[in-house]
C-alpha cells in the first residue's frame, strides 16, 4: 500500500510586484501587478508505506512547498493527493493525528517551559493516553539520552539537544508518516549520525514511513533507499540511490604516493592496455582515474607489484558530485552532457570527496 | 460533547502552561494588570468629568452611564483574555509559526486563541462587576432569578461578536500581507459602544447597531438590567447578532486560512 500519493500536483503563487521608485510605490498604491509564480509543477509520485525517501533540491526547487502540501498547510491549486488515507488539506485535523512533521529551521516546543511541559501539552493535543504517553516517552528518552535534558527550558537546549527533542515531540503520537523538513541543517558530526541513527530504528522497528529534505547528501546515503529530485518545481529524478550512482558514477580515482620517484611515463606503461587516465603533480605523487567496467585491484595489481609505494588512496565519486552534476544539467535524462559538467564540477570538488584509505 | 471536552482540557492546560511561565516573571503579571486598569480608570474618570458638567447624557443619568460602562468591562475582560490578535500577521503569517499550528490536530483558530491567552486581563471584568453592583445598588435596581443566567448569556453573546469582528478583519492578513492599521482603529470605535447610542446621529447609530454591531457590547444589553424598555428588544437581539458575527468571523478566517502561503523556502 502506498503512504503517500501525489498526482499532478501544482501550486502557484501569486506574487506581488513591487515598482521601482517613488512613483512606482504611488501606482502600486492604485493598481497593484501580480505575477504567477509555479513553485511545483504538476509532479506525480507515489511513496510505499515503510520506506525512506529523500527529497532533494536546490534553494527554491519546491521542497518545501510540496512537504507543505502533504503536511496539509498549503492547499495545492491542483492536482490530486492521498497521504495515509487522507486528503491533507480536507480532513486536516483528523489527518495530522497521523503524521509528525519536524521543521528543522522552527520550533515545535514551547520556548520558556521545560522540554517536559511542552511534551505533556503535546499529549493533549494529540489525545495520547498517559500510559501510552509514558511508554513511548521513556522509549524516545532512552533512545536519545535526552533523561537529564527534560526539566530545563528550550531555551537553555543547544541545537543538538533541542532537535533531538523535536523529533521526540514529533514521534509521541506514534505517527505512520513523518516528514522531515531539513532535520540535520546546522548540526555537528555526532548529532547528525544519531539522528540518522535514529531515523533508521524507527524504520525498522516501527515501519514509520520517512519522507526528508535535505541539503546534506550524507544524510540521504546514509537513510535513502529512494531518492526524489526536484529542479525548478519538476522531479528530474525518481528512483534508487545505487541506481543513481551506476548510471551517473563515472569512475574512480586512486591516489599514490610513491618513497621513490617515479616518472609519468613509467606508470602509463605499467598499466599499458587499460583505459585509464593517469596525471601527476610531482614525481612522489600521482592519480589515476578508472572508469567502472574496470576493476581497481586489477590497475593496483600492475602498480602495486614494481613501484615502491607509501599511500593508497581510492576516492568514490560520491553522491555530491553525482547531484551537482545532474543540477548542473538541469535534467536526469540528458547523461551525455550532464558527464561533462561533472567532470568540470570534479576539479572544482576535491574537497569534499569521500575519501576512504586502504 | 467529547470534542467539547478536549477543547476545555486543551484550555486548561493552556491555562496552566501560562501560569507557570508567567509565575517566573511575576513582576511582568503585576505590571501588565496595573496598567489595564489604570487604563481602565482613565475611561472612568472621562465619564465622572462629562457628569460633572451635565446630568443626564441623552436622558441617561451618571450612575446608569456607569453601570452600563461597568457591564462593557466584563465581556471586554473576557474576550481579551481569550481572543489576543494583535500581533497575528507577524508572528503567525510573516514569521510563519502558521506552519505549526497547522499540524496539530486542533483546530487552528482555536490554537491561535489559546497560545495567546492573557488570563490578566480577567481582572478588569471583576472590577466591572463590582462597579455594577455599586452602581446598581444606587439605582436600587432588583436583583430578579433571571440576573446572572442573563448577565451569562448577554456577556457570551458580546464576546462573540468582539471575536466575530476581529476574527474577520484578522483573517484579511491571509490576503494582504502587509499588515493593516485597521485593529487598532476598530478598537477606538469599540468605546463607542458603551455609551447611549441615542447621542449618537443616525448614520453613527446604524453603524454602531448593524454594520459593526459595537452597540452590542454594552449600552443595549446593559440596557436590560436597566429596565429601559426602549431598548429591551435589542437587548434580546444580541444572541443572535453575536451568532451571526462569530459566524461571519469563523466563514471568513476559514476561507483565508486555505489561502495561507506560508513563509521561507
Amino acid at each position: 500500500m502506498n503512504a503517500i500519493e501525489v498526482q499532478d500536483l501544482r501550486k502557484a503563487f501569486k506574487i506581488q510586484k513591487n515598482r521601482e521608485g517613488l512613483k512606482g510605490a504611488f501606482a502600486d498604491l492604485f493598481k497593484r501587478q501580480y505575477q504567477e509564480v509555479v513553485a511545483v509543477k504538476d509532479i506525480s509520485f507515489a511513496i510505499p508505506q515503510g520506506e525512506i525517501c529523500g527529497y532533494i533540491g536546490e534553494n527554491g526547487a519546491g521542497k518545501s512547498t510540496t512537504i507543505k502540501m502533504l503536511t496539509g498547510i498549503l492547499v495545492p491549486t491542483s492536482g490530486s493527493l492521498n497521504v495515509g488515507g487522507y486528503v491533507p488539506y480536507e480532513e486536516r485535523e483528523r489527518f495530522v493525528q497521523n503524521i509528525g512533521v519536524v521543521f528543522g529551521q522552527r520550533s515545535q516546543l514551547w520556548w520558556d517551559i521545560g522540554v517536559i511541559e511542552s511534551f505533556q501539552l503535546l499529549r493533549k493535543v494529540y489525545r495520547v493516553s498517559e500510559q501510552d504517553f509514558k511508554k513511548r516517552l521513556d522509549e524516545l528518552v532512552e533512545r536519545l539520552d535526552l533523561q537529564d535534558l527534560l526539566n530545563r527550558p528550550v531555551r537553555k537546549l543547544s541545537l543538538g539537544q533541542r532537535m533531538r527533542c523535536e523529533l521526540v515531540a514529533a514521534l509521541l503520537h506514534n505517527p505512520s508518516i513523518l516528514f522531515l523538513d531539513e532535520p540535520t541543517i546546522g548540526l555537528d558530526i555526532v548529532v547528525k549520525s544519531e539522528i540518522r541513527d535514529f531515523l533508521k530504528d524507527m524504520n525498522r522497528e516501527h515501519g514509520t514511513t520517512i519522507l526528508l529534505t535535505t541539503h546534506d547528501l550524507q544524510d540521504i546515503e546514509a537513510l535513502c533507499s529512494r531518492v526524489i529530485m526536484l529542479d525548478d518545481g519538476r522531479i528530474i529524478y525518481d528512483g534508487g540511490l545505487e541506481e543513481l550512482k551506476q548510471r551517473w558514477g563515472t569512475g574512480r580515482e586512486v591516489l599514490f604516493q610513491f618513497g621513490r620517484a617515479t616518472k609519468l611515463e613509467t606508470l602509463r606503461q605499467w598499466t599499458a592496455g587499460l583505459a585509464v587516465e593517469w596525471s601527476a603533480e610531482n614525481d612522489l605523487n600521482a592519480k589515476v582515474w578508472i572508469p567502472l567496467e574496470l576493476n581497481v585491484s586489477d590497475v593496483l595489481g600492475r602498480v602495486v607489484g614494481q613501484a615502491d609505494i607509501t599511500d593508497i588512496k581510492i576516492i568514490e565519486t560520491n553522491t555530491d558530485e553525482i547531484v551537482r552534476s545532474i543540477y548542473q544539467s538541469g535534467s536526469a535524462e540528458k547523461a551525455d552532457e550532464a558527464a561533462e559538467a561533472a567532470k568540470a564540477a570534479d576539479s572544482l570538488a576535491d574537497d569534499t570527496k569521500e575519501v576512504s584509505h586502504v | 460533547m467529547t470534542r467539547m471536552l478536549y477543547y476545555l482540557g486543551l484550555i486548561m492546560e493552556y491555562f496552566k502552561n501560562y501560569m507557570k511561565t508567567r509565575l517566573t516573571y511575576r513582576a511582568d503579571f503585576w505590571v501588565e494588570v496595573i496598567s489595564d486598569l489604570l487604563f481602565q480608570a482613565t475611561n472612568f474618570i472621562f465619564i465622572l468629568v462629562v457628569f460633572m458638567h451635565t446630568d443626564s447624557l441623552g436622558g441617561w443619568s451618571q450612575n446608569e452611564v456607569i453601570f452600563v460602562y461597568g457591564f462593557f468591562m466584563v465581556p471586554y475582560a473576557v474576550f481579551s483574555c481569550f481572543v489576543n490578535m494583535w500581533n497575528f500577521s507577524e508572528r503567525y503569517i510573516v514569521k510563519g509559526e502558521m506552519d505549526r499550528v497547522l499540524t496539530r490536530p486542533a483546530h487552528h483558530l482555536f490554537q491561535i486563541f489559546l497560545e495567546n491567552i492573557d488570563p490578566p486581563a480577567l481582572i478588569g471584568g471583576l472590577v466591572g462587576i463590582i462597579i455594577m453592583v455599586m452602581s446598581g445598588g444606587q439605582l436600587g435596581l432588583p436583583l430578579e432569578w433571571w440576573t446572572i443566567p442573563a448577565l451569562i448569556i448577554l456577556t457570551l453573546s458580546a464576546v462573540a461578536i468582539y471575536t466575530g469582528i476581529y476574527t474577520a478583519l484578522t483573517s484579511l492578513s491571509f490576503y494582504s500581507d502587509a499588515p493593516t492599521g485597521i485593529l487598532p482603529l476598530m478598537f477606538n470605535i469599540q468605546n463607542y459602544g458603551r455609551y447611549p447610542v441615542t447621542i449618537y446621529n443616525r448614520a453613527i447609530q446604524i453603524l454602531l447597531t448593524w454594520v459593526i454591531p459595537f452597540a452590542f457590547v454594552g449600552i443595549y444589553p446593559a440596557a436590560l438590567f436597566l429596565q429601559r424598555e426602549e431598548m429591551t428588544g435589542m437587548a434580546l437581539l444580541t444572541p443572535v447578532m453575536g451568532a451571526i458575527f462569530l459566524g461571519i468571523g469563523l466563514l471568513t478566517w476559514n476561507m483565508g486560512v486555505k489561502r495561507y502561503k506560508g513563509a521561507g523556502s
